[in-house]
This record gives structure tokens, sequence and C-alpha cells, in this order.
């Protein structure tokens, strides 16, 4: 398993770059990679087995695969799979495949190490490759989008960098175990860093915008998987290190809440799932040992609603309520929906009820409330009507359907690894919970007018919100 | 001494940090980047240098003996460390410059305010 796990995350950096020489076999060998990805993650996840390496000395890379990273990799492969099947009649060219399948390899990196230094440098390639992705269409705005990320997520990793370097003079080691006896300005820099790259809070703030104005399938690839490679470093240190769950459970439940204010008043369809990302991120950080089911029911729903906003006659909510959609794609929004406001026979009701059931009661009860919030949320979705055949002529890209039942299958074999939550007790909770976030969208939310001020997304305010965010952690490292 | 190259470090940082926020123009926000991982650079060297100043390159013979006389080595690893992110800053600047170059064609005065004016949804 050992000789596996490193051919298998070298093999899509040396095909991402071999795509270059062979275009023609670009979309097969793209495929091939998130084929060979979901094998190896199903590998993990069923023997449960652990794999730690030191590669080279006692300086080098350490890396760690265990069913967690199981379950993040089979997230990222399946997303890629879906992104690849999209755009496979598209006319992307062989540089697309190749910055998509680099981004992939780089982000199954994040799940496996388990030093600093091997994160920082996988974070900053994902950092490149996204970028390269985000501003493929060349237009002003791409360009201004792409940069405008490449720029906080690279300010954010010096801050980062600092802290590895504070960590390393602490413990003489740059593994994730070093955080222990680290001082508490190197965790305050470290968690900065990574809380940005993840957008959790406050300093998620970049992602509504970068995550909406992107192409179709960057922005279900984004929100899908990149973003959660900020998060997955945080819980492995959570895992690992006690002390700084406390941080991390204030700052899942901020998140949380402010993700889904944010979702609740969103008028615009990309807006309002890129919103939706920042909250369930806050769940994916709620309970660290369940985090594997909760981002992989989440990356699933999230692409699959990404493809399909992007394949909508509108991105306005009131245009959409009044034209009515073909019943195919209604019901492909509606399951991910459903999915992501944690009704059963989806996986995101398992992942659900894990993540609340392994809380404290205080945790639980407002992740309970952000949970319900999120149903008022998506019921902007389910209740777009529809119809047999719809007059407006609308056309749907050719890979959509493909893309689609792959992550809408994912998500209904996914229930399999949270068998044990179909209790009544929990069902009876679930429905509830969405029958009250229902209740309130229709009574209040659907007629209400109101635009949240953007004026938090620009630029200078993203970089001094970074400031101020530091100053926070350090307080709370200190108490 | 340490405490002063400390202190001017952090003002390095510091300096390029509020350079980006108060910069105006895109091109220099990415200069100050630049002298903020500058800074980043210089506390790893400070810190590999804790244990001492010579370069960690191991000679024979500096004794008539033929024995390697034990000087303060600088600790290697944060150096090895440092050079990796030197080239991944270095290709993300030129990376982003292009973008740079590309987006003056349209606004040749590259003021991020009205970049973001005509580029916010």
């Amino acid at each position: 398993m050992n000789l596996l796990t490193i051919g298998w995350i070298a093999l899509p950096l040396f095909v991402g770059f071999s795509i270059y020489l062979l275009p023609r076999f670009d979309r097969y060998l793209a495929i091939a990679i998130s084929l060979a990805s979901m094998a190896y993650s199903l590998g993990l996840i069923l023997t449960s087995e652990v794999i730690k390496l030191e590669l080279t000395d006692s300086f080098g890379v350490t890396l760690m695969a265990d069913s967690l990273s199981g379950y993040f990799i089979l997230g990222n492969a399946l997303v890629t799979a879906a992104v690849v099947l999209y755009c496979w009649r598209q006319e992307k060219s062989a540089f697309f495949f190749t910055q998509l399948t680099v981004l992939h390899g780089s982000v199954n990196a994040v799940f496996i190490c388990a030093d600093f230094i091997s994160l920082y440098v996988a974070l900053e390639v994902i950092g490149i490759a996204a970028f390269l992705l985000i501003s493929y269409p060349r237009t002003d705005r791409s360009i201004w989008i792409g940069l405008r990320y490449l720029f906080v997520s690279n300010t954010a990793m010096l801050f980062y960098l600092i802290g590895a370097v504070l960590v390393y003079q602490s413990s003489g080691s740059f593994a994730y175990e070093g955080l222990r006896q680290a001082p508490t300005d190197a965790i305050a820099l470290i968690l900065l860093g990574l809380l940005t790259k993840g957008g959790i809070f406050v300093s998620g703030l970049w992602l509504p915008l970068t995550h909406s104005e992107s192409e179709t399938p960057v922005s279900a690839m984004l929100s899908g998987a990149v973003v959660k490679t900020g998060v997955f470093p945080l819980v492995r240190c959570a895992l690992l290190i006690n002390d700084i769950n406390p941080i991390l459970q204030l700052f899942s439940v901020a998140t949380a809440l402010l993700g889904v204010g944010y979702a609740i008043f969103e008028k615009d369809t990309k807006r309002m799932l890129a919103a939706s990302t920042i909250s369930q991120l806050g769940f994916v950080l709620a309970a660290p040992a369940v985090a594997g089911p909760y981002a992989l029911s989440h990356g699933l729903a999230k692409a699959s609603l990404f493809l399909t906003a992007g394949n909508l006659p509108s991105r306005n909510f009131r245009t959409l309520h009044q034209t009515p959609i073909r019943w195919p794609v209604w019901g492909i929004l509606t399951t991910a929906s459903l999915s992501i406001a944690g009704v059963p026979l989806i996986a995101g009701f398992g992942a659900k009820t894990l993540t609340l059931k392994a809380l404290e009661p205080w945790h639980s009860a407002v992740l309970t409330i952000a949970a319900v919030g999120t149903a008022v949320a998506f019921a902007k979705f389910i209740f777009i009507p529809f119809t047999r055949f719809s007059e407006a002529d609308h056309k749907i890209s050719s890979g959509f359907w493909p893309a689609a039942l792959l992550l809408l299958g994912g998500l209904i074999a996914a229930n399999a690894f949270s068998l044990t939550t179909y209790t009544p007790n929990n069902i009876f909770k679930a429905l509830l919970v969405a029958g009250i976030g229902w209740l309130i969208y229709g009574v209040c939310i659907r007629h209400l007018k109101v635009e949240l001020p953007r004026a938090a997304e620009k630029f200078e305010h993203l970089i001094g919100a970074m400031s101020l965010m530091l100053v926070l952690l350090f307080g709370m490292g200190l108490v | 001494m340490i405490a002063v190259l400390e202190a001017c470090v952090f003002a390095t940082v510091m300096g390029g940090f509020f350079g980006i926020i108060l910069k105006k123009n895109l091109m220099l926000k990415i200069l100050s980047m630049d002298v903020m991982s500058t800074g980043v650079i210089a506390c790893y060297v400070l810190i590999a240098s804790r244990g001492g100043l010579f370069t960690p390159i191991l000679e024979t013979g500096l004794k008539s003996d033929g024995v390697t006389e034990a000087v303060a080595y600088a600790d290697p690893v944060p150096q090895a460390v440092i050079l990796t992110a030197i080239v991944i800053g270095f290709s993300i600047q030129a990376l982003m410059l292009v973008g740079v170059m590309k987006l003056s064609r349209d606004n040749p005065t590259l003021e991020v305010s009205e970049i973001e004016r005509s580029n916010m949804p």
C-alpha cells in the first residue's frame, strides 16, 4: 500500500503535464486519473487502514492517509470526474484539462500530507491551478476574479509561513504534532492562513464572488472539492491536538450562521450557493471525527447544484419563479437541495445526523438553527415551478446529464456509509427541521426584498479583515 | 542583536502588509506583497541562524589533522524549506504580473477601485 500511495500521489502531476504532450487523449487521461483516485479512496475507506509515510529522512515529507482522507479524496474524485464529463463535448483546450488534473492531484496531496511545509506547497499549487482555471475565459472580469483569489490566498499563506517557522522553532519539526507545544502566535498565524484558504467566517468573504463568477464547471470544482483543502488540515489538527478544538468550534458556529444569513437573503442562484458553501464548511468543521461523510455529501450536492444552476434560464430567483423549468432539471435540483437540507434517503441526512449527534448540546442547538436556515435558503430552489414541456426553449449543455447522474448516484450510494442513522427519531427530527424551514420561507422570506450590502467583499476589506482576524485569533489563543 | 533583527523582520512584514492595503495601484500592491514575502524569508533565515552563522556545508580538512572542526553551523532545514517558498512566491508574482498586463489594456491606471467597479456584478 505504501508504494501504491506514492505512485498514486505522483500520478496526477505526471499525467497532467503529459496531457499537454498528448492533447488528443486529454479527456480520457483526466477521467482515468479521477477513476484511479476513486479506487484508491474506496480502498482507504473500506479497509480503514492508516498509512504513515516518511519520505527521504526525518526532515522529509510526511504523509498520513486514513479513512478520513478517504472520504475527502472520494469527494474530490467524483467531483473531478463529473466536471470532466460536463466538459467532454465543450470546446475546451488541453490546457484546461492539464490544469484540472494538476488541481485534482494537489487537492489529493492536501488530503494525505501531515506536515506544514508539504501542506504549504500543495495549497500554493492549488492556488495557481485554480487561478488558471478561473481566468481560462481570458475576459477582464475572469482575470480580475482570479487575481483577487490568488492575491488573498497568497497573502494568507505568507502569514501561514511565519506560523510554520515558529512551530519549527519550538518543536524542531514541521509535523502537525508540533502545534501542541507551539506558542500562541504560531497557532494564530497558521489558523489565519487555513481559515482564509478554507473560506471560513469573515476571512471567507472572498468566496461568494469567486465561486459565483467563475464558469459553471470551475465553480463546481471550487465549491465541491477545492475549498475543503483549507478545512481538512484544521480537522486533522483538531483530531491530533485537543487544545485548538474550542477555537475551531466557535468558528464552526460563526461561519455556519454567517453563511446561512447571506444565503437566505441572496437573490442570485450562484451567489446563494457560494454563501451556503461558507455555512456548510462550519458543519464540516464542527465534528472532526465525522467530517469525512459530511464533506463528501456536501461536495457532491454542491457540485451538482452549481452544474444545474449554470443551465437554468436565469440566475435571478425572481425570474426563475415565474418561468417553469423542465422536470428532469427540477428533479436534479431538488434532490441535491434536499440533500443539503438533510432530508432522509439522500446522503446529506446521514451526514448531518452524525455531525449533530457528535456535538455538545449548545453546539448542536446552534447548528440545528443553522440547518433550519439552510432549509429556508434551499426552499428557493425547491419551489421553482416545473412542467413536462418547457415553452422556454433553453439549451442544456450535453455533458450535463452524465455529470449530474454521476453526482446524484454518488449521493444515493453514500447513504451506505451512514445506514445506522435511519431511526424513526432521527428521521422525524430531520423532517421537522426541513418542514419548519419551508414554513418560514413560505410565510415571510418569500416576499422579502432585502439586499445585503456587499462592501465587505471589496478587495481592500478582504485584506484588512485578515489583520482583524489575526488579532481575534491572538486573543482567543491567550484566553 | 537578535531582537533588533527580529524587529526589522517584522517591520518589513508589516510594511508590506500595510502597503497591500494602502496602495491604490494594483502593481504597487503586488510589489508590497513581494516586500512582505521578503520579510517572511528573512524570518526563516534569522531563525535558522540561531545555532550559528556558518554555512551548513560539511568540509574536511579545516584543521591540520584532517578532523572536521565543530563550528556553529546554521540550521539547514528552514533554509532548504524557504528555497521552495521563494520559488513559489516568485512564480505566483510572475503569474500575477501577467494578469496585470492583460488588465492594464482596459484599465490603464490600474487603480483597484476602478477595476472593481467595472468588474463586480
